[in-house]
């Protein structure tokens, strides 16, 4: 241990020499600058209602009321050309036009082009449905229940936290640690330390011990800042978990190769392969079986949890197990490679 | 040191034993070493002399347990090469040929760090670094340092755990005649202290300087392993090469030692008191080198 104490005081050093420690709390203070002020507490959808209303009174100031009382963002239009030319200055609006066949009214429903088949027929039911609710004596059969009332949900800030931590405190390791094994190779430096009484596991253990503060840091610099602090005993837990997965796996991936120009393919390779799981936290409609073997998806699911008040610590208690067992398998190989080849 | 070189180190207790030592890079490939086999006394210095890819690296990394044990038996200081335990590097010290400090530590520091790796009673840095003239610059990064400070700094750091069995790379390429002197000063004198030294090089004078016994390798093969002065006298002409006047004229001649004519002959010039310069024309290791393998050094 005291060897790997000295290779950890010796890297923490040089590692304060170099760019990688000032370039990960780079990346932590503009993702919490960004996050505090470009970002929104929560996003709002507020989608804007162009209407053309090709009635006369009294039937035009009742549906006028009406519109109003749905809470959406109405514009009038006075021409079906305007509302047309309106609508192309805002893509993210939709159209309405109102009138009438006899003595009933007929409502067009005007659409930009980009809604999907789903998004087109959601937005007529809608229409039919807040139609029909607004007749006399119409009999509601609808009655809605919710499993977990008590369930609580993140701020969309928050919400994006988890993929904060994935990326840049777990996966960035696989980086880092693999460009300080490199540079120790093109300094020659290992050859020395492999004529030492170290052995190559505390070698390797040491540079997964600087890989552990840095994001340890960079993570408690980034929750309290944005309040993420719900459960920070297991948050930090899962922390040490990830990082620990990451970094064996940069050991791993880095002892196939000579330098890091080479292993630079497998990495980008890997990281973008574990980070399709974002993917799926983001857009939960998005979770094919293949997605969800992957380590990085329960991984940003269980780092929800430990945001949430009340989340379900079960479930990142059974991440984190997953993870150290993934992580000292990666090690135990790595560690093998090295062993051979370290000094090659 | 003359009769230091000559001290006959056969019979000793064995640092190194090597039995059918064969190496290769790629499975099936070329061999870099075949089938060597050889043994190094305690307390002796032997040189590993070949031109460049000869063997003589690889030779060393599987003995410093930098390159797995293929084939073939080696014991190092009584450790089994198949599967070396770290406590053997408590007694190796090895110097490399391209230097390998850290270049953003300053000297102090790199030997400071080093030492702490160690199990076994350290020297004193700044000793070390006085030892290799680097006291003065000892605050200052190696990133900053010549080559030939950095080679000093090598082999000074290979000292830091005052080895038993010393290996030692090409220690004097690239380092000015002064302190390459210095260097293999210093590597007389760990030798008298009973440390064994396993030297890699091309250089012929810095091996016939040092080297009790020396090993011609030529293409990962051993052609010979005896001492200088034994192979001196097997393989190069006892000659004497005399410059005399006559008659105000300078003239050179050679004397072979082994005839008998030419011993008389040679007593007569010699009595003759007209001898400027007289020289004896031993053989270099060099032109041994060639003889027996027929390649060069270069």
């Amino acid at each position: 241990m005291k060897k790997t104490w000295a290779l950890f005081l010796q890297d923490g050093k040089l590692s304060l020499k170099g760019i990688y420690f000032y370039m990960e709390v780079f990346i932590a203070v503009v993702f919490v600058a960004v996050m505090l002020f470009l970002v929104p507490e929560n996003f709002t959808r507020t989608q804007t209602l162009h209407v053309l209303l090709e009635l006369s009174e009294p039937a035009r100031s009742g549906v006028v009321q009406q519109l109003g009382a749905t809470g959406a963002q109405v514009v009038l239009s006075s021409s079906r050309g305007e509302l047309e030319q309106a609508m192309q200055r805002d893509r993210m609006s939709g159209g309405l036009v109102v009138s009438t066949v006899g003595d009933k009214l007929k409502f067009e429903l005007v659409l930009q082009g980009h809604e999907s088949a789903r998004i087109r027929n959601l937005q007529q039911a809608s229409l039919e449905g807040a139609l029909l609710a607004r007749q006399p004596h119409f009999p509601s059969t609808i009655r809605t229940t919710t499993l977990r009332p008590d369930a609580a949900r993140l701020s969309d800030r928050q919400g994006i936290l988890p993929v904060y931590l994935t990326m840049n405190v777990a996966l960035m390791g696989l980086f880092i640690i693999a460009a300080y094994v490199f540079l120790d190779k093109e300094e020659g430096v290992i050859k020395a330390l492999a004529v030492s009484p170290l052995a190559t596991w505390q070698y390797l253990a040491s540079k997964m011990l600087l890989m552990l503060c840095l994001g340890v840091v960079s993570t408690l610099v980034v929750v309290v800042l944005l309040d993420g602090t719900a459960n920070l005993l297991w948050l930090m837990a899962l922390v040490v978990a990830s990082n620990l997965f990451g970094s064996a796996l940069g050991l791993l991936i880095a002892s196939y190769f000579d330098s890091m120009v080479q292993a630079m393919e497998v990495l980008y390779t890997a990281m973008i392969v574990l980070m399709f799981a974002a993917y799926s936290y983001l857009m939960p409609a998005f979770s094919p079986w293949w997605v969800r073997l992957l380590p990085t998806y329960s991984m940003l699911i269980a780092f929800r949890e430990t945001l949430l008040v009340g989340g379900d610590m079960q479930l990142v208690f059974m991440t984190i197990l997953m993870l150290l067992l993934l992580g000292a398998a990666s090690f135990y190989a790595a560690n093998r490679r090295y062993q051979r080849t370290i000094a090659a | 040191m003359q009769g230091c070189r000559n001290m006959s180190k056969k019979g000793g207790k064995k640092m190194i034993s090597v039995q059918g030592l064969s190496h290769a890079y790629k499975r099936g490939g070329p061999f870099a070493v075949k089938d060597a086999t050889f043994s190094i006394a305690k307390g002796e210095i032997l040189g590993f002399l070949g031109p460049s890819g000869a063997g003589k690296s690889t030779t060393q990394g599987v003995l410093t347990g930098l390159l797995p044990l293929q084939t073939g038996e080696v014991q190092v200081a009584g450790f089994n090469m198949r599967h070396p335990e770290r406590a053997l590097y408590n007694r190796l010290g090895v110097s490399f040929e391209q230097s390998n400090v850290y270049a953003k530590l300053t000297a102090l520091e790199n030997l400071r760090f080093y030492a702490r790796l160690f199990d076994v009673p350290t020297r004193d840095p700044m000793e070390l670094l006085r030892l290799v003239g680097l006291n003065e610059v000892a605050g200052k990064r190696t990133g900053e340092f010549s080559k030939g400070m950095k080679h000093r700094l090598t082999f000074a750091r290979s000292l830091i755990n005052n080895p038993s069995m010393w290996f030692l790379d090409e220690p004097t390429t690239g380092l000015d005649p002064a302190i390459a002197h210095e260097i293999k000063g210093i590597i007389k004198e760990q030798n008298t202290r009973g440390v064994t030294v396993f030297l890699s090089t091309h250089n012929m004078q810095v091996a016939d300087e040092l080297c009790h016994r020396v090993a011609f390798i030529v293409d990962g093969e051993i052609k010979l392993i005896d001492s200088p002065r034994n192979l001196k006298l097997q393989y190069g002409e006892r000659v004497v090469e005399v410059e005399y006047r006559d008659d105000g004229v300078l003239k050179r001649e050679r004397f072979s030692l082994s005839d008998p004519e030419e011993q008389a002959e040679l007593k007569l010039r010699l009595a003759s008191g007209q001898i400027e310069t007289m020289h004896t024309k031993e053989a270099t290791l060099e032109e041994i080198f060639i003889t027996v393998t027929g390649r060069g050094l270069s």
